[in-house]
């Protein structure tokens, strides 16, 4: 075989060779340390089976924070999806204002662009009683005679945390909802509009199919960043009063590097990808179905 | 010729880098000592005393700043890794277990033949040393030689404040309540004790001093859990009850910062602080309204007379990786010298020698440093010395903000937290 030829033949290996490794490195390896992690006790090296897997059963806290997860998905994506849609419904039909649309566009972008530790630190002066802003805005208004311990009760501590990922997130429904209401045909908007369609017949059947695969595209990366919030609700309240707002994430964080219990750590981190994995995949499903239809 | 010259090129320069270092022994001077340190106010006086090192001598130190939570994972990284990044480090005085136990530190005593000094409180040379010389030991540390890792820099103990131009000296728990009952009117508002309530280490700092001198305790000498009692149900249900009444609003998630807000600002009369709070809020001029018009004093007594003054030191070591040990161990040496900590403590430092916190002239100007003294004096309590303690701080830091918050009762938040720290302590193998 001629040089040429030996190097004809070696070249697809060279390419995909340092992207496979890559690829072991950062993806299998971690995962094959993980499944090795959730089978030991950390703290000696003993094999302990499947021990650190049916400890969830017997972990009050752990069933808790699947709750509290399961509540915070539902709530902080549903409500910015409807808000979302609503309002870029709303500028799409009642503001057709290019300088208004522009500077809705620039506000509309400053939260997400804001880190969500710094947006938990002024969330957090904001709710706090005697001289938060909020407080002091609603006793100004006559709404309220006494503080609300916004922080420290459990449904208002969670009603805080959600108001933080709902003003960071849902203008990026709002953004992608409008650009998509863009690409709705006029002319077809102007025939169902003179074949007597209302607003909400128009939203329906004209341009809901249009932003169907767009939504479902949202609700797929929402659903993921709300699985893993972390940061605001560290500083905003910590995963509490008690548990209230110790989620998935914010309680892995604990029982591996407050406990340092890296076994345990290591299989609810299986638990969370097992049902992480059976959400994208009902959601891409879906999606995928509705894209062919 | 050329020989001569050299030879006295070499002389010339151990003439210049000092006679009695070389007297010593020293190796030669390192280009420079690299120190990982906490960001924040606890290294004020450790920046204002490294310029007088550096000229006395001619070896720079390089501050690493790092947030607490950080600080500490960068530490361990550097540890597993042997890397020497480090050649000296400061430590929050409940992470000696877990260095200690993995001996990632140098020995002061048997490596430099550290001689302890009588100037210091005993309670300093305790918690640098490891296995505890006191108290229940980790099953794992058990026959291990003790040695002395580390030494104080920063002396934090937690004491008390109260208005002295408002209420008297509280000495127990039963003058906290007659002081915070005198002053308390939310309408104003005053209020007559505030609590740093936040989940976790903010209120578990809090609760431990109420806890111990209610006598209760967590653990006992084996290990065994013993926090579910009545002393400590009744310390619960004081806490979250009869102090919690005369707190501001939403203290249950309260930190550090918020409680000396409410202080500084005239808000609140009565609270534990720690002394970094008072030097950087409660009795600086440009930010606190109360300046001159606080008093302090040891944690109030239960009615079995006992205080829990709670330590948090921040204490000096020298990883066992670093590749300049001698030069570390002479900077601590330096630092920690009585002659050091008076400027030290004038720089904004927080002082730990005896001669320092009852020196008048300092007493004047640190009205807080008798207070310090006799907490460290009484000893200040430590947390339980385990490598487990961060899970314990986490567990019994979620049921006591829990009951603070008024999610759980004491008797509930108690017996759910002494169950959990025993499940969790089986797992990490302290039983059979």
């Amino acid at each position: 075989m001629t040089a040429a030829a030996r190097i004809r033949r070696l070249t697809p290996y060279l390419l995909v060779g340092p992207p496979i490794l890559l690829l072991f490195a950062l993806v299998a390896y971690p995962m094959l340390y993980n499944i090795v992690l959730s089978l030991r006790n950390y703290r000696t090296g003993e094999f302990v089976g499947l021990h650190n897997f049916a400890r969830v059963f017997d972990d009050a806290i752990f069933l808790s924070s699947i709750k509290a997860t399961l509540t915070y998905i539902v709530l902080a994506v549903g409500i910015e999806l409807v808000a979302g849609l609503g309002l870029a419904l709303f500028i799409h039909r009642k503001v057709p204002s290019g300088l208004v649309r522009s500077l809705l566009y620039l506000l509309m972008i400053l939260p997400m662009v804001t880190p969500p530790v710094a947006a938990g630190v002024i969330a957090r002066l904001m709710y706090t009683p005697n001289y938060g802003i909020i407080n002091l805005a609603l006793r100004g208004a006559g709404l309220i005679d006494r503080d609300i311990e916004w922080l420290s009760t459990a449904p208002t501590a969670m009603f805080s945390v959600l108001s933080v990922d709902i003003w960071q997130w849902m203008p990026f429904v709002f953004l992608v909802a409008f650009a998509g209401l863009q690409a709705v045909p006029q002319d077809i908007v102007e025939a169902a509009k003179s074949d007597g369609a209302g607003g909400w017949h128009l939203f329906r059947y004209i341009e809901f199919p249009y932003l169907q695969s767009l939504l479902l595209l949202v609700l797929v990366f929402r659903v993921t960043d709300t699985f893993r919030v972390f940061d605001h609700v560290l500083v905003l309240t910590g995963g509490g009063p008690g548990s209230a707002t110790e989620f998935l994430s914010v309680y892995l964080y604990r029982v591996a590097f407050k406990f340092f219990d890296l076994s345990y750590a290591a299989a609810i981190s299986f638990y969370i990808l097992a049902a992480a994995s059976v959400v994208f995949t009902l959601l891409q499903r879906w999606l995928v179905t509705e894209a062919v239809m | 010729m050329r020989r001569v010259f050299l030879a006295g090129v070499v002389v010339m320069a151990l003439l210049l880098s000092g006679p009695s270092l070389a007297a010593q022994g020293l190796p030669p001077k390192p280009v420079r000592l690299t120190m990982a340190v906490v960001a924040g106010g606890e290294t004020k006086g450790l920046k204002a005393i490294l310029p007088m090192w550096e000229k006395e001598m001619g070896v720079k130190v390089e501050l690493v700043e790092f947030p607490y939570p950080t600080l500490y994972e960068k530490l361990v990284t550097a540890f597993q890794a042997n890397a020497a990044t480090y050649d000296l480090l400061i430590a929050d005085d409940p992470w000696m277990p877990k260095f200690g136990a993995e001996g990632w530190l140098t020995p002061l005593d048997t490596e430099f033949g550290y001689k302890r000094d009588p100037d210091i409180f005993p309670v300093v040379y305790d918690l640098g040393t490891w296995p505890p010389p006191r108290g229940p030991v980790p099953p794992t540390e058990k026959g291990k030689a003790r040695h002395l890792y580390a030494i104080t820099l920063v002396g934090n103990v937690e004491f008390f404040m109260y208005r002295k131009d408002l209420v008297s000296a509280p000495r127990t728990w039963n003058d906290v309540i007659a002081n915070a009952k005198k002053v308390h009117d939310p309408n104003k508002p005053l209020y007559g004790f505030v609590i740093r309530g936040a989940k976790g280490n903010p209120v578990i700092s809090e609760f431990t001093p109420v806890l111990l001198s209610f006598g209760a305790r967590i653990f006992d000498d084996n290990w065994k859990v013993i926090l579910n009692s009545k002393e400590a149900v009744a310390a619960l249900r004081f806490f979250t009850k009869d102090l919690k009444q005369y707190a501001p609003p939403g203290v249950a998630n309260y930190d550090a910062a918020e409680r000396a807000r409410e202080v500084a600002t005239g808000r609140a009369a009565q609270g534990f602080i720690w002394p970094a709070e008072i030097t950087d809020i409660v009795e600086n001029p440009s930010v606190s309204k109360v300046v001159g018009k606080m008093g302090y004093a040891l944690a109030p007594a239960g009615s079995g007379g006992k205080r829990g003054p709670l330590i948090g030191n921040w204490l000096l070591a020298v990883p066992k990786a670093s590749k300049n040990k001698r030069w570390a161990y002479e900077f601590i040496l330096w630092a920690t010298s009585a002659k050091v900590q008076k400027p030290y403590a004038l720089g904004g430092g927080i002082p730990f020698r005896r001669s320092i916190l009852t020196d008048s002239e300092l007493n004047t100007k640190f009205a807080f440093f008798t207070a310090m003294a006799a907490s460290l004096a009484a000893p200040a309590e430590w947390r339980p010395r385990t490598q487990e303690w961060f899970a314990v701080e986490a567990i019994l830091g979620t049921h006591v903000n829990a009951a603070l918050a008024g999610i759980e009762t004491p008797e509930n938040a108690i017996a759910k937290a002494a169950a959990e720290i025993e499940k969790h302590m089986r797992e990490a193998g302290y039983y059979k």
